[in-house]
């Protein structure tokens, strides 16, 4: 085969398309993912983190609470390192209608979720932060998960077992021959430059941006963009998921996740333009503090650290020709059968819980039209990362490295067997860059030699610099430094740090006044005042 | 416990104040809620770089007629501007603070990100320059191995625009090797704490002579002299080469020795310097205060015939911001803001942002109003006062400095 | 799932992360192992909500000198958060030297009774050697002395009946060292009060303040003892209206704000009435309610010594606005720097070194002063001093003791009480 030519090219570097990546690598396909910008840049990382028990669905949608919890006890076993066992409480409030809590138990034990009655008092006990105004408590399986790690630890094991994965490459064309679509072309933003991949399969595992994809087929897809604003607060709230025990509302889940707990979110229906433009507004602000303190009083006294918005990629289902049937299900489509278009699959809707079992519903459609046999193992197959005990690696760090004991905990909690590769250049790599998120500098390297992170961004998603409490005021700067250590183009460093706090302000502007506008302010005296790094002069030669 | 003037907040306008105060005969008290702004100091102070429209400034008094009349610098007037520009060098030597630069006009100074970037006077480590094209031959541009807070990558590109012959050079020194041991203390001021012995000073020098013979510019990182400038002065004295000390990011080893020595020389004038003590409440009546008391002296009320207001801006709780609002935490003064919470802020993070310029209102002789009646006995100087943006107008030091002085020349009854 | 610690009672979200705090943290410079007051403090904290069992053994080298405190813009209670985490982490038993070094009192009481024996013992080197190898309790350290005579003893026998004579009354919690090693200054207190028009009592049951438990994690028994305390300070204040005054500044800060904010304590309705004696008498005589003149041939060079825990009170401005009101004294302000002794820290074998360097600038400066002696308000911060420099040292209230005219003091105060 030549190079430019594979068994399935994967459209979409979120979840599902590095789920389906790794499935299909693992069936022992020759893979190409091609991911517009960079990993998890979409609807993944624009989400509550939960980690479903399926009770959300119990009373809605009986499939989707069913894949839910068979996907939860999944990733528990498969990629420890990503998810924590938290546990989740459905409250009642006075306000609430107590009926739907009684109906809520039995249709979550339909659907095969745990869910145990508890008395209010235990349910402070368990969750001391919870409004100690509830009138009755359900228990579910409820957990948190990293997207972002989730997916770069998918990403790495595809690559594992031979997949070639891409960022900055934007398709912009789907090569039609015949009745059938054969290849893509690609356009590389940071070569500049138009490039042709070849496979019989091409998946558009695109999210909501799946919908502009498959326009370049002629084919149409209705999805319904509807926007999910969430805030961050500063610290763990909160260690056990807090659920409101009602229909589906604004501001009903609090969820705790790594060193912070966020509050959503809240929906509303956008154009399908605005959806690369998401802003949070002073009402949406306003709503989840005001119902989220429902959850948990004590948010009306935490310290917010941003606001942000996602996607939900909704999708009409076809036989509803209004459109208004919207499915919160998974989506796979077989163009072949839908609109007679060969070799072109696309995988949608579902959710980041149900990424796995998305990615086995698509990679068995590949492998049925590639006429392979072969069976699906991702649901028994550890994730990289999730290999060794904490204890031990923690202890192996210990020996080598010197780390304060938090530092120590949270390497080997987040990377497992991999914590120890991040340690190449010896003592110096054990300095912390981020401070707030205990990053260090071998992380940030491997994450730059080995995680495709090619700008302060895409650092951020691959290791958390930036997402603590100081924002990036006292990280970027250094991450700056060391990629620009690693490569020629310094001015283009400079700009990406210029971009990073910008993006930054982007989050934390809805919510900036009390402790996080001093914080601002210091952050603007350093950038603005003492570096200038508002006005960087253009056009200079950088080599001697 | 009572004073002539009990000065609230002890950053640089506080202790500006204070001392003026102090040299001039008065007992006064500074009440400071732990250490200061100047401890993230560029190094420099600016006067006035720019105009709100964008306009530069090179000679800072020529432009004091185009402020609005709002500006702290429209009401301190040209007369005493000119007057204090000149005084300011010699305020500060007192306290054996040895500014440099031309008062009258503005320099250049590197930033830690190698920007060029104008300002007034610079402290004694740092070198001003006269125009903004950086002037060096064969620079060797040197950081400590694995100290994180300084960029010979962003520096080293720019010098390389300007066509400066540079080589980068990591040093390696074992007593700094011993500092990396901790993963996060790695500092400038750590750092700084090592380079007080003159024996490691000399260790320096030696790697510096093995390491640069082909340079004529040795450019470190400013992190000599935290308690005092002889380890700077030693530095330079001791080395064959010219050094030139580049600004790390904060903390700023220079800010932090400047704010040292003006706290000192006040306290040798006499002064009283309350750190970590903060003013809770005062007693007042419709048009003055009568005392004040703080956090750690319970029901001891502090007394003075004039208070001065200098507790900072937002990043100091001089103000607060809330979603309803911005207001002045210890007497509830008048503060000129937006009450419209989405106007404070612009889209673009390096843009001018209208918070900057929110702030207690004052009268022309910068005393505040309360409930729109002016306090009678009480000035507010620096970062708590409205009307000006110290970033984007570079103007923070002088308003500081200037303010205090009109300030404190006001309490003295003179001018 | 047990989720104690979930909700934060403390401030540690007002961090700005602008590493102030680690400039001025004395430890961090010289013991690597201490990841610095703000990633132990409001850093740690975060990841302490992850992960609530962990046990974070750095957290032991913070000497809780609050200069981080001291220091913070943001008003953030660094030490404090610190220092419950290091309660909260306590799981492994208490060792026996902790325990020792921590108990003050008892120590002090079966060390008292048989001090001749304790005091020259205790200098043997093979006793020495022995308690450092067996003990890890440091060899170079020097111990205070013990007295023969308790200071508690000393008053009931000799000056408690005269006390009823003063109009005016105060109670003085006199503290272990001042019982047990150095009732000297608690006579030079008496000496004072009296001439000043006040007669002195003690608390019934006085205990140590409880800080040395609450820094090796004796924390029931620190509570305890607080009680008992806050008991009598609440007699005091409350029933005969009386202030409680001590001569230590790490007493006080303890009885003050270690009891609420460690412990748990509430002692807002009294807290206010516990004082150092210097502020006591500076306000005293700010307000014009005694005079305290002083000898005209009392000519002394001092060199005053802020301790830490003053500094966090906040009340240097006291004392050394009480030595300046003696004509005689030229006084001189040392800068402001942690000796290094850190209460039991110093003591413990481990601690060693990091104690003697963290005191090394403040030790150069009073070598290079060379005083007469030295002034401060803390015991520990004596025994440090007097080990690592040539120097003597002495109380506020001792000097004022010394120089002080007790018979026209006295004489003076009987006219602004008529």
């Amino acid at each position: 085969m030549k190079e430019n030519t594979f068994d399935v090219i994967i459209i979409g570097g979120g979840i599902t398309g590095a789920g389906t990546a790794r499935d299909c690598a693992l069936r022992g396909l020759k893979v190409l993912l091609l991911e517009r910008f960079d990993y998890t840049a979409g609807a993944t990382s624009r989400n509550h983190g939960l980690l479903h028990s399926g009770a959300r669905y119990a009373m809605t949608d009986p499939e989707s609470a069913g894949e839910c919890i068979r996907e939860n006890l999944i990733l528990k076993k498969i990629a420890p390192n990503c998810v924590e066992e938290n546990g989740g409480l459905f409250i009642s409030l006075p306000e609430d209608d107590i009926s739907f809590h009684d109906q809520f138990i039995i249709k979550c034990r339909e659907a095969g979720i745990n869910a145990k009655e508890i008395d209010p008092d235990e349910a402070i006990r368990m969750e001391p932060s919870v409004n100690p105004d509830i009138r009755a408590a359900v228990a579910v399986p409820d957990g948190s998960v990293d997207p972002f790690r989730l997916t770069m630890a998918n990403i790495l094991d595809a690559r594992n077992h031979g997949a070639i994965t891409k960022v900055y490459h934007k398709v912009v064309d789907l090569i039609r021959e015949k009745e059938n679509i054969i290849g893509i072309t690609a356009y590389s933003t940071t070569e500049k430059r138009l490039e042709k991949y070849y496979a019989p399969v091409t998946i558009n595992a695109g999210g909501i941006w799946g919908h502009a994809i498959a326009q370049l087929a002629g084919i149409n897809i209705n999805m319904y963009p509807a926007k999910g604003a969430l805030l961050i607060f500063g610290h763990r709230v909160n260690n056990v998921v807090i659920n409101r025990c009602r229909k589906p509302s604004d501001a009903d889940i609090l969820v705790p996740g790594d060193t912070i707990s966020l509050i959503g979110t809240t929906s509303s229906r956008v154009p399908y333009g605005q959806i690369d433009n998401m802003f949070v507004t002073p009402e949406e602000v306003d709503l989840l503090l005001r119902e989220g303190q429902k959850l948990a009083p004590t948010l009306k006294t935490t310290r917010i650290l941003r606001a942000y918005a996602g996607v939900r990629p909704l999708i009409a289902k076809d036989n509803d020709p209004t459109g208004r049937n919207i499915s919160r299900g998974i989506v796979l489509l077989d163009h072949k059968k839908r609109d007679g278009l060969g070799g072109f699959i696309t995988i949608t809707g579902g959710k980041l819980m149900t990424y796995r079992l998305m990615a086995e519903m698509a990679t068995d459609l590949v492998c049925e039209k590639l006429h392979r046999k072969s069976s699906c193992s991702t649901a028994s197959l550890l994730l990289p990362g999730s290999g060794k005990s904490e204890e031990k690696s923690s202890k192996n760090l210990k020996r080598t490295f010197v780390f304060s004991p938090p530092v120590r905990k949270e390497r080997a909690h987040r990377f497992g067997e991999l914590a120890v590769r991040m340690n190449m250049d010896g003592k110096n790599d054990s300095s912390l860059i981020c401070e707030c998120e205990n990053v260090t500098v071998g992380e940030v390297k491997f994450a730059i030699r080995n995680l495709d992170a090619t700008d302060l961004i895409s650092l951020r998603r691959r290791t958390r610099i930036g997402m603590g409490t100081c924002q990036g005021e006292l990280c970027s700067c250094r991450a700056a430094g060391l990629l620009a250590d690693n490569t020629e183009n310094i001015l283009k460093v400079r700009e990406d740090l210029r971009d990073f706090l910008n993006e930054r302000w982007k989050g934390i502007r809805p919510i900036s006044w009390g402790d996080t506008l001093r914080e601002t302010q210091f952050s603007s005296w350093l950038y603005n005042g003492v570096c200038d790094l508002g006005t960087i002069k253009e056009n200079k030669t950088t080599d001697i | 416990m009572k004073f002539d003037t009990i000065i609230i907040g002890g950053g640089l306008s506080g202790l500006v104040c204070g001392i003026k105060l102090q040299e001039n005969g008065q007992n006064t008290a500074i009440v400071s809620t732990g250490q200061s702004a100047l401890h993230f100091s560029s190094g420099a102070f600016d006067l006035l770089n720019k105009l709100d429209d964008g306009t530069e400034v090179d000679i800072p008094a020529n432009f004091i007629s185009l402020l609005p009349s709002s500006h702290p610098y429209s009401k301190i007037g040209y007369d005493k501007f000119v007057k204090y520009c000149r005084e300011v060098p010699s305020l500060f030597k007192n306290a054996s603070i040895n500014l440099k630069g031309d008062p009258e006009t503005n320099g250049y100074r590197i930033t830690p990100l190698g920007q060029v970037k104008k300002t007034w006077l610079v402290f004694e480590d740092f070198n001003t320059m006269n125009t903004a094209v950086i002037n060096y031959e064969n620079v060797a541009l040197c950081n400590f191995n694995g100290f994180l807070d300084f960029y010979p990558q962003f520096i080293g590109d720019v010098l390389a625009g300007e066509k400066c012959k540079y080589k980068r050079v990591t040093l390696d020194l074992p007593f700094i090797e011993k500092l990396r041991h901790n993963p996060t203390e790695m500092r400038a001021t750590n750092i700084a704490k090592v380079f007080d012995s003159e024996e490691n000073i000399e260790a320096l020098l030696k790697e510096i002579n093995s390491r640069c013979e082909f340079a004529s510019t040795i450019m470190l990182p400013a992190v000599f002299g935290l308690y005092s400038l002889a380890p700077v002065e030693y530095l330079k004295e001791k080395c064959g080469k010219k050094i030139c000390l580049l600004a790390t990011m904060p903390p700023s080893v220079p800010g932090i020795r400047t704010q040292q020595m003006l706290r000192k020389y006040y306290s040798y004038c006499g002064g009283a310097y309350m750190m970590g003590d903060t003013v809770e409440k005062a007693d007042m009546d419709s048009d003055s205060v009568k005392s004040v008391y703080t956090a750690n002296h319970d029901g001891i009320p502090l007394s003075a015939d004039n208070y001065v207001l200098a507790t900072g801006s937002f990043f100091s709780n001089g103000i607060i911001a809330e979603p309803e609002g911005i207001f002045e935490p210890v007497f509830d003064l008048d503060t000129d803001n937006d009450p419209d919470r989405s106007n404070w802020y612009d889209n673009d993070f390096f843009s001018r942002q209208p918070y900057m310029k929110y702030g207690v209102k004052t009268d022309h002789d910068f005393k505040p109003f309360r409930k729109g009646r002016i306090l009678e006995n009480m000035y507010a100087a620096g970062s708590v006062l409205s009307g000006f943006d110290a970033v984007s107008e570079g103007c923070g030091g002088g308003v500081s400095i200037f303010t205090a002085l009109c300030v404190a020349n006001k309490i003295l009854g003179g001018e | 799932m047990d989720i104690r610690y979930n909700i934060s009672d403390h401030n540690f979200e007002q961090c700005l992360k602008c590493t102030i705090c680690t400039v001025y943290c004395p430890v961090v410079q010289v013991n690597p192992d201490f990841p610095g007051p703000k990633q132990a403090g409001p850093d740690g904290e975060r990841f302490r909500m992850k992960f609530p069992d962990m046990a974070d053994t750095s957290l032991k080298y913070c000497m809780n000198c609050k200069r981080c405190e001291v220091a913070c813009p943001s008003g953030v209670r660094i030490g404090d958060i610190i220092q419950t985490a290091r309660i909260k982490d306590k799981k492994t038993h208490v060792k026996l030297r902790d325990a020792i070094l921590a108990n003050t009192d008892i120590v002090g009481t079966m060390a008292t009774m048989a001090a001749p024996v304790v005091n020259s013992v205790i200098k043997l080197r093979p006793v020495k050697k022995l308690m450092d190898s067996v003990m890890k309790i440091d060899s170079r350290r020097t111990f205070p002395d013990y007295s023969q005579q308790t200071f508690e003893k000393w008053f009931r026998k000799y000056a408690m009946k005269t006390q009823s004579t003063y109009d005016r009354q105060v109670t003085y919690f006199h503290g272990c060292y001042v019982n047990y090693n150095y009732p000297q200054l608690g006579k030079d207190l008496v000496k004072i009060m009296n001439a000043a028009g006040y007669g002195v009592n003690l608390m019934e049951h006085e205990k140590c303040c409880g800080i040395a438990l609450i820094s090796n994690g004796l924390i029931k028994q620190a509570k305890w003892q607080a009680g008992k305390n806050m008991d009598g300070i609440r007699k005091s204040v409350l029933e005969d209206n009386r202030t409680v005054i001590s001569t230590s500044s790490t007493c006080i800060l303890t009885m003050r704000d270690e009891y609420p904010h460690l412990l748990g304590i509430d002692n807002k309705d009294v807290r206010e009435q516990i004082d150092m004696a210097t502020r006591f008498l500076y306000r005293l005589i700010d307000e014009k309610k005694i005079t305290l003149i002083f000898r005209s041939d009392y000519k002394k060079r001092v060199a005053y010594h802020s301790p830490c825990h003053l500094d966090k009170l906040g009340w240097e401005i006291y004392s050394v606005g009480l030595l300046r009101m003696i004509e005689g004294v030229d006084l001189m302000i040392l800068d402001s720097n942690c000796c290094g002794i850190g209460g039991s820290y110093g003591f413990k074998k481990e601690n060693y070194d990091v104690s003697q360097k963290v005191g090394e600038p403040l030790f150069r400066q009073i070598e290079q002063v060379n005083p007469d002696f030295v002034a401060t308000d803390c015991e520990t911060c004596k025994w440090q001093i007097e080990m690592s420099t040539s120097a003597r040292v002495k109380n506020p209230i001792s000097v004022i003791a010394e120089a002080l005219d007790v018979e026209a003091t006295y004489k003076a105060n009987l006219k602004n009480q008529r």
